[in-house]
């Protein structure tokens, strides 16, 4: 599983252009991508291709930190 | 292989076909013809368009079945896993004429389902790319119908209607990443559609005195398609000779 969060938080450096120092689990995700609400498609498209799991606009109402996030993701990895 | 394609529904006659003409003529677009029964005249569309150079190939899929469109796309995607649909035009319909006060469940619905949930089965598959892509064109044929209404087409006015609606708010939710949204409202055009009116009495009521050929029709859809179009979105553009504005 850490192994997936550093290649997601590899991913979302490269796709959203953050500083990789701002990404902790504390963090809040929307506002540390700076996303809009078209952006998620990014975002799913970018967890897909590297967990196979693809999120859904549900997931995304539990998830406000980066832990929030890395929790749904391992949940649903596990799920699958 | 080319890998920018234009998808337009219904495109085997008619102003569909007409606009997988005009594309292949201005454009290097892979032209993607729909077609839901006439395979036949879907063929000679193709010949058409790759008599312009442009690739084509022919897609069977009804518009209002949700599965055969996601599975037929899908299945596209599969084979040509580089390609995208750079252009959705959404020009299937069908009409069900007659007086709303007779008029069956099944004639109203088949006419919503086409061109409504039409519009949401193709718009909702090819727009996840044109998102990820930061570019994208949709043009939906809408008619003057669904814009003034006409008697006799409660139905087709509704389900056009809706879709101009639909074209508005979308282009609005989707503007920020180059994607427009924009509607062509015909009013009467030499199609098989039109085949039954008296072109002859009708045409006096046209201040144009003549009805529209499609491929006046497919000139507008080609210019909303190009980049030129970039800053008009949430439109809806008639094209009907004078007979409503």
């Amino acid at each position: 599983m850490n192994e997936i969060i550093e290649q997601v938080n590899e991913v979302l450096v490269d796709e959203f252009e953050v500083e990789a120092e701002t990404i902790t689990p504390e963090a809040n995700l929307r506002e540390t991508l700076d996303l809009d609400s078209l952006d998620y498609v990014d975002l799913v498209v970018a967890i897909e291709s590297i967990s196979g799991v693809k999120l859904g606009e549900e997931d995304f109402k539990s998830i406000e930190s980066f832990k929030d996030f890395y929790g749904v993701l391992e949940s649903k990895i596990q799920e699958k | 292989m080319a890998l920018k394609y234009a998808l337009i529904t219904g495109g085997s006659r008619g102003i569909g076909r007409a606009v997988c003409e005009v594309l292949a003529e201005n454009t290097d677009y892979g032209i993607i013809i729909n077609y839901s029964s006439n395979k036949e005249a879907a063929l000679e569309t193709k010949k058409l368009v790759e008599a312009h150079g442009n690739q084509a190939e022919i897609m069977a899929f009804d518009v209002a079945d949700k599965k055969a469109v996601d599975d037929s796309l899908n299945a596209w995607q599969e084979r040509n896993p580089d390609a995208w649909i750079e252009v959705l035009v959404n020009n299937a319909g069908i009409t069900k004429d007659g007086l709303f006060m007779w008029m069956k469940e099944e004639d109203w619905s088949s006419v919503v389902n086409t061109s409504l949930n039409g519009f949401y089965n193709l718009s909702q598959f090819v727009i996840q790319k044109m998102l990820r892509k930061r570019y994208g064109r949709i043009v939906n044929m809408v008619s003057v119908s669904g814009v003034k209404g006409t008697a006799g087409q409660v139905n087709y006015s509704a389900a056009k209607g809706a879709v101009v609606a639909a074209t508005k708010a979308l282009g609005q939710e989707v503007a920020k990443r180059n994607i427009t949204v924009n509607a062509v409202a015909p009013g009467f055009i030499k199609t098989d559609m039109t085949e039954e009116i008296n072109e002859k009495e009708m045409a006096k009521l046209v201040p144009a005195n003549r009805f529209g050929e499609a491929r006046e029709v497919a000139d507008l859809v080609a210019f909303l398609t190009s980049k030129k179009a970039s800053y008009i979105t949430g439109e809806v553009i008639n094209i009907n000779g004078g007979i409503y504005s």
